[in-house]
């Protein structure tokens, strides 16, 4: 994968070993005028930023020092809502749940991303399996919900197929017990897809030239993997595991559809915390607790800068260019 | 059909959710011209063309059948009234609408629910309007009382709001819940020659069922409200209150020896055999769609249900009904009109609830919704007969006992699930529900 070269810029300069501190001031008309324009043409975004997404944040770590139903007066609470949710053993599941997702879910999705990263690189009509590959992630989660109705039924046509090849008892699919199982396989379904779709545009950077060279000192596939497309997508690799946390700990809809088929509320057993949050904000037959909620929703988005963080420091690696 | 937690034809209702996950719509709330009053308790078609307008959004999706009804009255009370009627078809989620909405005060004046629902989101924090005058207004054309067409059974049973009042909803369609059969069914007419008279006789005929290759019970097995009245009905046949036992924050009401009884009963229809094979792995409505072709005898269900399965069943069938033996009080659940606590139009929409309790216009709910109403005038559909009969006891009871929300939610739906599903037994039910039941009251603070 390519790095845009830039004029020796003060990051790769840190990188490579030179010194870390400013240049004088008035070093150079560009770098000064550079530094004159920064505010200017930042500003902008970091208003939009702190308007939309910092002040909000704000407003509900303030929410959630309150025990609110988001008409009556707010009554001040203290801690006392994230004390509730560590006593809470729905939300402890929920949050079990959530890390289950992130972590199973994410290695089951990389796995197979790697695997057709190695098959895709080198097949015919590879545009064509990617276009099929990324496919599910098109198709609204709602669909998997109402079709999964159908499909996985007893008699329907997935057990059909696998009564067919011998299988005389094949698995009661949408049973409470595989909920937790039938969410992970359908999330792994439509990620893997989008992740191998945007790994296999990085591996497309890689020149061809590197493949030969490694070819003709004998590595078989799995070594020009491993030393080949592995180190060149490692940037790439690095991006998308931080998607994937922050798009698995917001996994929200598959839940609702696949537990809740009877409008009610999906099964306990089956939230993770961003359903957590949902059915503390926005409950059926009872009052909304706006405070919980937020806290609920603050200890995810705790817990997704926590992971980016340590993510972004196991797989920071020196950028190689080519 | 009449849903209040989303029971019912529910697959729109779940889209619907799933939408409302991105966030509570931007609702817009109808522009209310502060008109004039309409003075209270007009009679019919002499009423002054008061004019105004009130905002109503509404718990039925355009294309139920509820919501013809109500369109009709509404054109027609226009008409007579001048009154500008600002609806928005809504559909179940009104309820989890209504809060953020009247937060934003974009609330619409009027809204309707099941009680429970009005109750929950609203009324038990005082975010529901007392209308207790419209109770004394006079019904168009029909020249009577609210008070005294509606039998006051249906607000006696309701909980009270924190002024202490029941009147927070003004019913116009009744339903309870029991065991619905074919008895025109052979199997079923073969193995019940009369009604059980206690739950041993009925675990009978669910035996002679079972010898004739027959489930005796269908069941959606994920849905822990229909499933869970079972349990509901034989607890209190057990002289046990439902609100009383969740409502203990020690969770002591458990070790009651009714209560592990109720659940050894239910537990019968789980271990014997007698619930539908597969129960457990299909999704609603498969199993509803199974009892009406005759694969199974009984189904547990509110009453909506016969409009629900009205185009399945064979022309032969002939409704039978049931409480779960022992039982001697028929459960109610109402919806009805309530006022959002903000409604700035209040005599319209008042105005509107009395005159929509016309006979000729509240006939609708029953001619052409297929459901039940609460004036005893007005027959219910042919197959309901039977359960507008059981409704007019003297006295009702909520279903659960009116509990509803973040217990069922948190304590109940999995715990339930669990044992109907067979992982627990009747003993390890009672102690899951007694230690869940204890933490959640522990965060209920």
């Amino acid at each position: 994968m390519s790095t845009a070269t830039i004029q020796d810029p003060s990051r790769t300069r840190r990188v490579r070993g030179g010194s870390a501190a400013r240049g004088p001031v008035g070093a150079a008309p560009l770098e000064r005028s550079r530094r004159r324009m920064f505010w200017a043409f930042t500003a902008p975004a970091v208003v939009v930023y702190a308007v939309l997404f910092l002040l909000p944040v704000g407003y509900a770590a303030w929410t959630s020092l309150y025990k609110w139903d988001g008409i009556s007066e707010k009554k001040w609470k203290g801690l006392g809502n994230y004390r509730i949710l560590w006593q809470d053993p729905i939300f402890r599941h929920s949050l079990g749940n959530t890390l289950k997702t992130l972590l199973v879910g994410g290695v089951i999705t990389f796995v197979i991303a790697f695997a057709l990263m190695l098959v895709l690189r080198e097949m015919n009509r590879r545009l064509f399996a990617r276009s099929v590959l990324f496919f599910p992630c098109l198709v609204n989660a709602m669909v998997f919900g109402i079709a999964a109705g159908v499909l996985f039924s007893p008699d329907g046509p997935v057990n059909q197929v696998l009564k067919w090849l011998g299988w005389s008892h094949p698995p009661q699919w949408l049973a409470t017990e595989h909920l937790q199982t039938m969410i992970l396989g359908t999330l792994v379904w439509t990620a893997t897809g989008y992740y191998t779709a945007i790994l296999m545009a990085a591996v497309d950077q890689i020149p061809e030239y590197l493949y030969e060279a490694a070819e003709l000192d004998g590595a078989n596939a799995y070594q020009r993997f491993r030393h080949v497309t592995l180190p060149m997508c490692w940037e790439v690799i690095s991006v998308c595991a931080v998607l994937w946390t922050v798009s698995s700990v917001k996994v929200f809809e598959l839940i609702l559809m696949y537990g809740g088929s009877s409008g009610a509320q999906p099964p306990s057993d089956s939230w993770n915390t961003a359903l957590y949050v949902y059915e503390e904000a926005f409950p059926q037959a009872s009052t909304p607790q706006l405070g919980l909620a937020t806290a609920a929703a603050l200890v995810s988005l705790f817990l997704v800068v926590i992971f980016t963080v340590v993510l972004r420091r196991l797989l920071r690696r020196d950028p190689i260019e080519y | 059909m009449g849903s209040t937690t989303g029971r019912g034809p529910r697959l729109l209702a779940i889209a619907t959710a799933a939408v409302l996950a991105v966030g509570v719509s931007a609702c817009s709330s109808g522009k209310s011209d502060q008109g004039a009053a309409a003075p209270a308790g007009g009679s019919g078609g002499e009423a002054a063309k008061s004019g105004g307008s009130f905002s109503y959004w509404s718990m039925w999706r355009k294309d139920e059948p509820q919501a013809k009804v109500i369109q009709a009255a509404i054109d027609q009370f226009t008409a007579d009234t001048g009154i500008k009627v600002d609806v928005e078809w809504t559909g179940r989620d009104v309820a989890k609408k209504i809060g953020p909405a009247m937060a934003a005060n974009k609330a619409p004046d009027m809204w309707d629910q099941g009680a429970d629902s009005i109750y929950g989101t609203a009324a038990q924090n005082g975010n529901a309007q007392d209308l207790s005058a419209v109770l004394g207004m006079t019904i168009p054309n029909d020249n009577v009382k609210v008070s005294d067409a509606i039998p006051s059974k249906y607000w006696d049973s309701l909980p009270k709001d924190p002024k202490g009042g029941q009147h927070w909803v003004i019913p116009y369609e009744a339903s309870t819940a029991g065991v619905f059969y074919n008895a025109a069914d052979p199997d079923v007419s073969a193995a019940m020659t009369s009604a059980p008279t206690d739950w041993d006789g009925f675990i009978k005929v669910c035996d002679a069922l079972k010898a004739k290759n027959k489930p005796c019970v269908a069941s959606e097995g994920e849905d822990s409200w229909t499933n869970g009245l079972w349990f509901d009905y034989l607890v209190n046949a057990n002289g046990v209150n439902f609100a009383d036992l969740a409502d203990d924050k020690t969770g002591a009401s458990w070790d009651n020896p009714a209560v592990l009884k109720a659940a050894q009963q239910t537990e019968q229809l789980v271990k014997g055999g007698y619930i539908i094979p597969t129960y457990t792995a299909t999704k609603y409505p498969a199993q509803q769609t199974n009892w009406a072709g005759g694969k199974a005898g009984f189904l547990m269900n509110g009453n909506w249900v016969t409009a629900e399965v009205a185009k399945q069943i064979p022309a032969t069938w002939k409704y039978g009904f049931l409480l779960p033996p022992g039982a001697s009080q028929p459960d109610s659940m109402v919806f009805g009109f309530a006022l959002t606590k903000n409604a700035k139009n209040v005599a319209q929409a008042e105005k509107f609830m009395a005159y929509f309790l016309q006979k000729k216009t509240l006939s609708g709910i029953s001619t052409d919704a297929g459901n039940i109403t609460p004036r005893t005038d007005i027959p219910a559909p042919a197959e309901l007969t039977d359960v507008q009969k059981t409704l007019g006891a003297d006295k009702l009871r909520l279903t659960f006992d009116g509990v509803a929300g973040d217990w069922s939610t948190k304590v109940w739906n999995q715990n339930f699930l669990d044992f109907w599903h067979g992982k627990t037994d009747a003993a390890g039910f009672v102690a899951k529900m007694k230690s869940s039941q204890v933490s959640f009251w522990k965060t209920q603070s």
